[in-house]
């Protein structure tokens, strides 16, 4: 019988075009070697050979029920997959991350529908050939056993391990069908979680952080004052007239001005309009991404106000479109980011300790390197911090020493020029320091909470202080999506 | 930079000129000669520019940098053509970099310098400093560059040498040994060695000793090290530097036979460095190589042959103290005290054989032997009684007996009256940190007057008995009367409000703190303090760093 399944045309074809599927669905997930435009046409084919299928299957629905599950349970991954893609071309996020997450949840639930029923129906077969095998014995058909109202005898008869039989020994003495369905249960949601578990660790569930589209000037925030005269009626004046003008001495006018403000230019980089990065999309905008790590409390101010204040700031001071949330993500989730498409900043604080694995080390390693992402530092709070995360970047960048940043430092200027380094409390000194790579600042560490002046009450520092901390916030955020600015095009002209 | 004059009678006076000028640039302890003007210079310039440039080398030298910059910015507005002129811009410059201004250093200073005045001597000065600010920013790739152009275009001057210096430097960050070891052969053995150089020429060839021994080649460590120093202290240096390359390489199994074919090679170069003659210094000489050969067979793990060693040096020289205590240091490395206390107490000078046996038996926590050891030496030495006795007190303290040991401190306070303030004090720090004994200790410190040391200790006692109101009392007193200990003694007035469950206090103490001293450490505690024990966000402090 397998045989002859195998050798039919139709699973030939049902298994070519699930060949191609799961190839082309692994490359758009891990790989990404082949175009864009290739995926889609391969996922375009075999979901509308999915649906010629499903619809070929709906004809004989009423003779044979299970085909027709089996055709639309199957052909619902190639459809799911093509939504997906087309949704992350279009650049629809949002909707692409719901969809991915309801395709999820319909594929889980599908598969326990089928779990249930191959259960229910292999237990129902093992009940019927136990039921006869016991009343063979007595000599009596089964047709009259059942008229008789005999019912099967659960004691046991022979020790058996199949899952599949009720009657295996480690369901119990005692409710053994429903003991069955819940391991039953239990197993397929364990499979599922680990295989989900594994299909994202190996980047398959992955996101992207799209940088606002736009263009504008890395240049000092400078504003432009136009004066425009305002040019008043002139009098001629008949000094022999009957009417008496005193003209007044040219001193003593008064010129009326009226002074027009603005931004001389826009805060952005590349050439497009509006204020944004070139390389960025029209759905992207500005993300606030805080980096969980074990060991310490990664989750200082966190949710109450300081991230959030100061991605708003940033926001109203260069235009620039701002996510309304701040976020956070563990430093094994930056994997999920892809090259080109990963944060262009992490912002990390705390005051107590910090601990990473191997694998962290290297994912942050990646990130800054690899992905051309920058660490954003800030010591919420003790001199061991300062000490463990300098020792964190030792492991992360062996190679690159850490250098106190001058004031007139590009990330010192642009947007806002700041005269000094603003800091709450000097937890890590006085000085900020920074990790270059290629004249690229890495990492940029704030050793004096520049976070508790994001908050709602400043922490109480003076204006000045929590306005420069402001000025200091946006500078580095702009310098990070900047530099990734930079990096995309240099990547574009590569390619 | 100041240019080598040729060696005339003027030397010393233009030098003692010159040190009038020079100003310490605070960059770099190694940059210091570099932002000099030569006196032959200084001689051109006529009275008003002196003037200009002295104004502003005050403002210098007073590390007021902002206010130097701008009068060396007059100077150059004023004096364009002047000789003082790009000396006044290197200064700017360096006025910059103080400032943490370091690119416009760069880019409108220093390389302003090369433009405008490519052959004056600041010139060759700006072209590492160049080198030096980007280094100091962390642009590796530039500093690199802009060193390795001071080196092939000044290759006689002083620069030179700073730059291969940090070139090392950077080739140990990148880890690119090659390089390193290229600079410190430079260093080593190219350099013309003087006054300004010798240091960093000297440290490059340790260096470079160090890291040939390390690769096993004993040859070219020697050599190194020969630039630098004499045939008699020739053995002594080169086992100080091959000591632990051996001692790590026989302590590893894997290479263990690499370690010691290093060691033979050492043993066999110090035998051949034995003079045959037997002058004072000659014996002196061929002495010092036998204890050579015996560390080195110490550090290459081979006992039996260093005893043999000190044996054959025994019978070559005959046994004396210094033998002695050589071999007893290295019984001693060897966990054997009791041989070692044996050699010790061999000694000639009986005195300083009592003194390590003692220490030895200090070593091993074995107080009371300690003790009877420096006795000994109270009825010997007549001449040190105050030394051994505050020994043996030291002994007391730290065998857990301290009423033994303020009884001796206070032997001395009155035997040894001109130090009698310094004997207080280890009685009154015995009874509060060994006896516990708080309320005699504060009658101690007190009689002592080195405030505010004894105030703080007084104050610790006073929260030990939970007096907390006077510990605040004399916290208070060192705020008003010790600048410099004022935010430490503040935090602490805000933890001994803690201690005494006022909490209100505490925190008003350490907003104090934040608010007062923004800029100290104990800022920082008391900010931290706030946030995690009372979840107060608003903690008054916030500085800038200018």
């Amino acid at each position: 019988m397998f045989q002859r399944l195998t050798s039919s045309p139709t699973f030939k074809r049902t298994a070519a075009a699930a060949a191609a599927w799961l190839l082309c669905a692994m490359d758009w997930m891990w790989w990404q070697k082949a175009p864009a435009w290739a995926s889609g046409i391969v996922f375009l084919a075999v979901a509308s050979f999915a649906a010629g299928a499903m619809v070929k299957a709906s004809k004989s629905r009423r003779e044979n029920p299970v085909r027709f599950a089996a055709v639309i349970s199957v052909a619902f991954f190639p459809m799911w997959t093509l939504v997906v893609f087309g949704l992350d071309c279009l650049e629809l996020a949002g909707a692409r991350v719901w969809c991915a997450r309801m395709g999820t949840a319909t594929a889980y639930f599908g598969g326990l529908a089928w779990v249930i029923w191959l259960i229910e129906k292999a237990a129902r077969e093992f009940d019927l050939k136990r039921f006869e095998q016991q009343h063979k014995a007595d000599g009596e058909s089964i047709l009259a056993a059942v008229l008789h109202g005999k019912e099967l005898d659960h004691s046991p008869i022979e020790r058996t391990a199949n899952p599949l039989d009720p009657e295996a020994w480690y369901y119990g003495k005692k409710s053994k069908r429903l003991n069955q369905s819940l391991a039953a249960f239990m197993s397929y949601s364990l499979v599922f979680f680990v295989a989900f578990l594994v299909i994202t660790q190996m980047g398959g569930c992955q996101e992207i952080y799209e940088m606002p589209a736009g263009g504008g000037e890395q240049q000092q925030i400078a504003q432009q004052v136009k004066v425009q005269k305002i040019i008043r009626k002139k009098f001629v004046v008949n000094p022999f007239a009957a009417i008496s003008f005193k003209v007044p001495p040219i001193d003593e006018i008064k010129l009326q001005l009226n002074e027009i403000t603005k931004h001389a230019y826009t805060v952005g980089y590349g050439q497009g309009t509006g204020a944004g990065f070139a390389g960025g999309t029209k759905l992207g905008k500005v993300r606030f991404i805080r980096l969980e790590y074990q060991g310490g409390d990664w989750d200082q101010d966190f949710g109450i106000g300081a991230d959030v204040n100061m991605l708003i700031e940033y926001g109203i001071r260069t235009q620039q479109k701002v996510e309304k949330v701040t976020e956070s993500r563990t430093i094994g989730e930056l994997n999920n980011f892809p090259i080109g498409k990963s944060p262009p900043f992490v912002y990390m604080t705390g005051q107590r300790s910090i601990q990473l694995s191997k694998s962290e080390v290297k994912t942050l390693r990646e990130f800054l390197l690899d992905k051309h992402g920058m660490l954003f530092g800030d010591n919420g709070g003790s001199r061991g911090w300062h000490s463990q995360f300098l020792a964190v970047m030792n492991q992360v960048l062996p190679n690159v020493r850490p250098t106190p940043i001058p004031l007139d430092d590009q990330i010192h200027r642009i947007p806002y020029q700041i005269p000094f380094l603003p800091y709450v409390a000097p937890h890590g000194g006085k000085e900020a320091l920074g990790w270059r790579v290629d004249g690229r600042l890495v990492c940029y560490y704030h050793p004096g909470d520049i976070g508790d002046a994001w908050t709602d009450d400043h922490s109480g520092v003076s204006p000045e202080i929590w306005e420069a901390c402001y000025q200091l916030g946006t500078n580095v955020i702009f310098y990070a999506h900047t530099e990734y600015a930079k990096w995309l095009a240099a990547r574009q002209q590569t390619d | 930079m100041a240019r080598r004059t040729t060696a005339n009678g003027l030397t010393c006076l233009l030098a003692g000129l010159i040190a009038s000028v020079v100003v310490l640039t605070g960059l770099d302890a190694h940059a210091a000669q570099l932002d000099e003007m030569s006196l032959e210079r200084w001689a051109k310039l006529r009275e008003v520019e002196r003037y200009q440039l002295n104004i502003a080398e005050k403002y210098y030298r007073e590390k007021n940098y902002k206010v130097a910059a701008s009068e060396y910015e007059k100077f150059l507005s004023l004096y364009e053509t002047s000789e003082g002129a790009p000396y006044s811009l290197l200064k700017w410059s360096l006025c910059m970099m103080q400032q943490k201004k370091v690119n416009t250093a760069v880019k409108e200073g220093f390389q302003s310098v090369i433009d405008y005045w490519p052959d004056s001597p600041e010139a060759v000065s700006s072209a590492y400093f160049i080198g030096q600010a980007y280094k100091d920013m962390g642009e590796t790739r530039k500093a690199k560059k802009a060193y390795e152009a001071v080196v092939e275009e000044h290759p006689k001057e002083l620069v030179t040498v700073y730059a291969l210096v940090d070139l090392a430097d950077l080739a140990s960050i990148d880890g690119d040994v090659d390089s390193q070891v290229a600079a410190w052969k430079k260093l080593t053995f190219d350099v013309e060695r003087n006054r300004e150089s010798q240091n960093h020429c000297v440290r490059a060839s340790q260096s470079l000793a160090a890291h040939c021994f390390a690769n096993s080649r004993f040859t070219d460590g020697v050599q190194a090290l020969a630039t630098t120093y004499e045939k008699d202290q020739l053995p002594g240096q080169v086992l100080a530097y091959a000591r632990r390359p051996i001692s790590d390489l026989t302590g590893d199994s894997a290479t263990r036979s690499q370690g010691e074919k290093l060691a033979d090679q050492g043993i066999a170069w110090a035998k051949q460095q034995i003079p045959g003659g037997s002058t004072e210094e000659e014996t002196k000489l061929a002495k010092s190589c036998w204890y050579v050969v015996a560390d080195l067979y110490a550090a290459s793990r081979r006992p039996d042959k260093v005893v043999e060693t000190y044996d054959a040096i025994g019978k070559k020289f005959g046994t004396d103290d210094e033998t002695r205590g050589r071999l007893a240091g290295w019984l001693k490395s060897e966990k054997e005290y009791d041989k070692a206390r044996i050699e010790y107490a061999k000694f000639e000078n009986q005195i300083e054989g009592n003194n390590q046996i003692a220490y030895s038996f200090r070593e091993e926590r074995k107080w009371d032997q300690a003790v009877a050891a420096y006795q000994r030496n109270l009825t010997l030495d007549q001449e040190n009684q105050v030394k051994w006795n505050e020994q043996i007190a030291a002994t007391y303290r730290d065998g857990g007996k301290p009423q033994e040991a303020i009884a001796v401190y206070d032997g001395l306070r009155t035997s040894d009256v001109e130090n009698a303030e310094r004997w207080m004090w280890q009685i009154a720090y015995t009874y509060h940190h060994y006896a516990g004994k708080y309320k005699v200790a504060i009658g101690w410190y007190r009689q002592c007057s080195n405030f505010p040391s004894n105030y703080q200790q007084m104050a610790d006692c006073h929260r030990r008995m939970k007096e907390y109101k006077e510990a605040i009392i004399l916290y208070g007193q060192i705020i008003g009367g010790s600048e410099g200990t004022a935010p430490w003694a503040l935090l602490q007035i805000g933890l001994t409000h803690e201690d005494a469950g006022e909490k209100e206090k505490a925190i008003q103490a350490f907003q104090q703190v934040c608010k007062r001293f923004p800029k100290d450490g104990h800022a920082s505690q008391a900010h931290a303090r706030l946030q995690d024990k009372y979840g107060i966000t608003v903690t008054l402090g916030g500085a800038k760093d200018e």
